[in-house]
């Protein structure tokens, strides 16, 4: 069952190594990064990799997607991309990639950040 | 746990919550606005293209070019055929008459347009947030970011409340209230692709369905056209949409016909140049791909066609500067054009026409509980061409003001602390529990199930093949799911089991009532039975829960001044009928 649905999200092409920063402040003294290995195609978002992760890998992962637009217009899936900016639905996933959380903004839990919420309750 | 006290709670961050809020303040409310996502950022409306529909007399007011033949009795004629006459002709003329004073006031507050045509200025669905946004903000709404509310409470049959959950801590927020408007839009993350924001799981719909209100409409449901199913980046994205109205091109299968040609060339044409074209594409697109012509990842092929590919670049480049449209880059999407290949497109979930049942104040049948733009039943009937960003504004200033007027009657502030305690409980069951299936994998089926078996084409057997599945999943699958990670903070299993129930809940509601209506008319269209029915169906499905079960009811359509036909019409000649009443306005509405 899960091999077949895995087939059907994502045909497979090639993998590539997806290292993502990890850290519950709930729980966890420091950050660490895991590295989850994933199938991509072409065209493949870092959030379609993410989405793969979440739902076939490590269920705990968290990143902004709750109200995410994919089209790179509410521009809150920003993170760091190896080391740059960029919005997670609209950069593509070409080989090995690390992602860390926005920097300067309190980490929620791992990708996610405090960001916002002018007057968040 | 926090506390919040209101007269008015909005449930809902997009445009029809931003202009209820205002709505309430109007009013002498105070208000509370809860989005489930980013400020100005959430639901369907700052993804809209976005087109504001008024009037031509009424754009001609605002100083714009408007149609100078067009009347208020031209517009409400062609949304009563555009809807096949399945609108509520009152809410019709409440949007037909109060769009001019709309489109003045968003343009008032900082909304600037970019052109116009006889029947719409042309803007950005961002822009009209902002514009709300920033008029919110100066009336004093108090504003909650990323705070999606579960569950909405009474005392004595009238609304007292509400249960949310501050998505970024996973503290619960009471939220005491004298009135409460649903604004939460549609139910688009049932399916993919679609075209709105993921947190549209129909949540105002399925809490206003528990709370006792009645629903109506759900079988049908708009899928916007040639939306792009491949490479997963451009999945959902309007461009392809778009360029179909504003650069021409044409639809091929997989055996590389011209499929359109099969069909009556007025028709065609017509479907091309306006909003038809969401209910024509996508219909005659899921029939090729039904008959087993699909491209690999199941659509149709979107070609530039006839149209040279130097006239065709031009046309998309004057639209979208370096093949960029709104955030996304599709430079790499010229060479399937010019290479004749095409881009992988279908229909896409995009609009919801069914909803909670409003009156002519946009209150529900339950005291207290009032709804907004899309979560409540459509004015535009079995299928909308005319805008929903103007649906939003209007309906959302009505139940705003309503719902304020309602709440100054309210003598004090009730509590309902077993009903609460017992939310509470049900809310966070999950986290007590141990792991079991994954519930994001449990909802991307559901997302392909829908897709498959509910889309622009339907029948008996998949329609019951899907309400197995809802049931199946409902009673074995939903009680048991537990999300792995035990901390509150952006525990995204936690949230999609909340939502679970939600998708599940309107898309079994969805089933029920398109299984019910053996006809095909606007958007819904079901092949055992290729007519509309108009002797049997000029009928609103309504369901509402009673004792645990859902009870379904017909009631007639409310008529104002235009007469439905009569008689059973084939599909596409009822179609037809309907585009050829328009009136002499032109324009792509």
């Amino acid at each position: 069952m899960d091999g077949e649905e895995r087939k059907e999200a994502v045909p497979l092409e090639k993998t590539v190594n997806v290292r993502v920063r990890r850290y519950d402040p709930a729980t966890d003294t420091d950050s660490r990064y895991d590295t989850f290995e994933v199938p991509v195609v072409h065209g493949m978002s870092v959030l379609d990799a993410l989405d793969f992760i979440y739902e076939h890998l490590d269920g705990t992962l968290s990143y902004y997607d709750h109200a995410a637009c994919n089209q790179g217009i509410c521009k809150r899936c920003l993170i760091q991309i190896n080391g740059e900016t960029g919005l997670m639905c609209q950069t593509r996933v070409e080989g090995d990639v690390t992602l860390d959380p926005l920097p300067r903004f309190d980490v929620v839990k791992d990708l996610v950040t405090a960001r916002g919420g002018e007057t968040r309750g | 746990m926090r506390t919040r006290q209101t007269d008015v709670l909005i449930v809902g961050g997009g445009g029809a919550g931003f202009r209820a809020a205002i709505g309430a303040r109007e009013g002498n409310a105070s208000a509370v606005l809860a989005s489930k996502g980013p400020l100005a950022r959430s639901g369907a409306s700052p993804m809209a293209g976005a087109d504001l529909t008024c009037h031509g007399q009424g754009m001609r007011q605002a100083g714009f070019f408007g149609e100078p033949r067009d009347s208020e009795e031209k517009f409400f004629n062609d949304i009563v055929h555009q809807g096949c006459f399945l609108n509520d002709q009152h809410l019709v003329e409440t949007y037909v008459r109060d769009g001019p004073e709309r489109l003045l006031e968003t343009l008032a507050w900082g909304c600037k347009p970019r052109f116009s045509d006889e029947r719409a200025i042309f803007t950005s669905g961002t822009g009209i947030m902002d514009a709300h946004l920033r008029e919110a903000k100066r009336l004093g709404v108090e504003l909650l970011e990323d705070v999606a509310v579960l569950e909405i409470t009474k005392h004595d049959g009238v609304v007292n409340g509400a249960l949310a959950l501050d998505i970024h801590t996973g503290e619960l927020i009471v939220i005491n209230c004298k009135a409460v408007v649903m604004a939460t839009g549609g139910w688009h993350k049932a399916y993919t692709p679609v075209t709105g924001s993921k947190e549209l799981t129909g949540d105002g719909v399925a809490m206003g369905f528990r709370a006792g209100a009645e629903v109506g409409n759900m079988e049908f449901v708009t899928f916007a056209c040639n939306i792009p199913l491949w490479p997963p980046v451009w999945r959902g994205s309007i461009i392809t949409y778009v360029m179909g109205i504003m650069c021409g091109g044409t639809l091929e299968n997989a055996d590389r016909e011209r499929f359109l040609e099969k069909y009556d060339p007025e028709t065609v044409s017509i479907a091309s140049h306006t909003e038809w074209n969401k209910s024509f594409f996508s219909n005659v697109a899921a029939q090729e791909i039904r008959a087993g012509k699909g491209s690999p990842h199941g659509g149709v092929y979107y070609v530039a066609g006839d149209t040279p590919w130097e006239a065709f670049e031009a046309r998309v480049l004057s639209s979208y500067p370096d093949w960029k449209f709104k955030g996304a880059d599709f430079s790499d999407m010229a060479e399937l054009f010019r290479s004749g290949e095409g881009v992988e497109v279908a229909g896409a979930a995009e609009y919801f026409e069914g909803g909670l049942c409003v009156d002519k104040h946009f209150a529900t049948n339950v005291p207290g509980l009032y709804a907004a733009g899309e979560c409540a039943i459509s004015l535009f009937g079995a299928n909308r061409v005319a805008a929903a960003t103007m649906e939003m504004l209007v309906t959302g200033a009505i139940a705003g003001r309503a719902a304020a007027g309602f709440a100054a009657k309210q003598s004090s502030f009730a509590s309902n602390t077993d009903h609460l305690r017992a939310l509470i409980k049900k809310v966070e069951a999950p986290l007590g529990r141990n792991a079991g299936s994954s519930p994001g994998r449990v909802r991307a089926k559901l997302q392909r199930e829908s897709h498959e078996k509910l889309g622009p084409v339907r029948n008996a057997e998949e329609i019951q093949d899907l309400l197995k599945f809802v049931k199946d999943t409902q009673e074995s699958v939903l009680p048991n799911l537990a999300p792995r990670s035990k901390t509150r903070a952006y525990n995204k299993e936690w949230i999609e089991i909340l939502e679970l129930e939600n998708l599940l809940k309107v898309i079994e509601l969805s089933a029920v009532a398109a299984e019910a209506r053996t006809e095909s008319r606007g958007v819904h269209y079901r092949e055992e039975f290729p007519s509309t029915d108009n002797d049997q169906w000029l009928v609103e499905i309504v369901l509402h829960e009673k004792d645990g079960a859902t009870k379904l009811a017909k009631r007639p359509v409310s008529v104002t001044s235009l007469v439905p036909p009569s008689g059973s019409i084939p599909y596409f000649d009822m179609v037809k009928r309907m585009m050829l009443a328009h009136s002499d306005v032109g324009g792509h509405h």
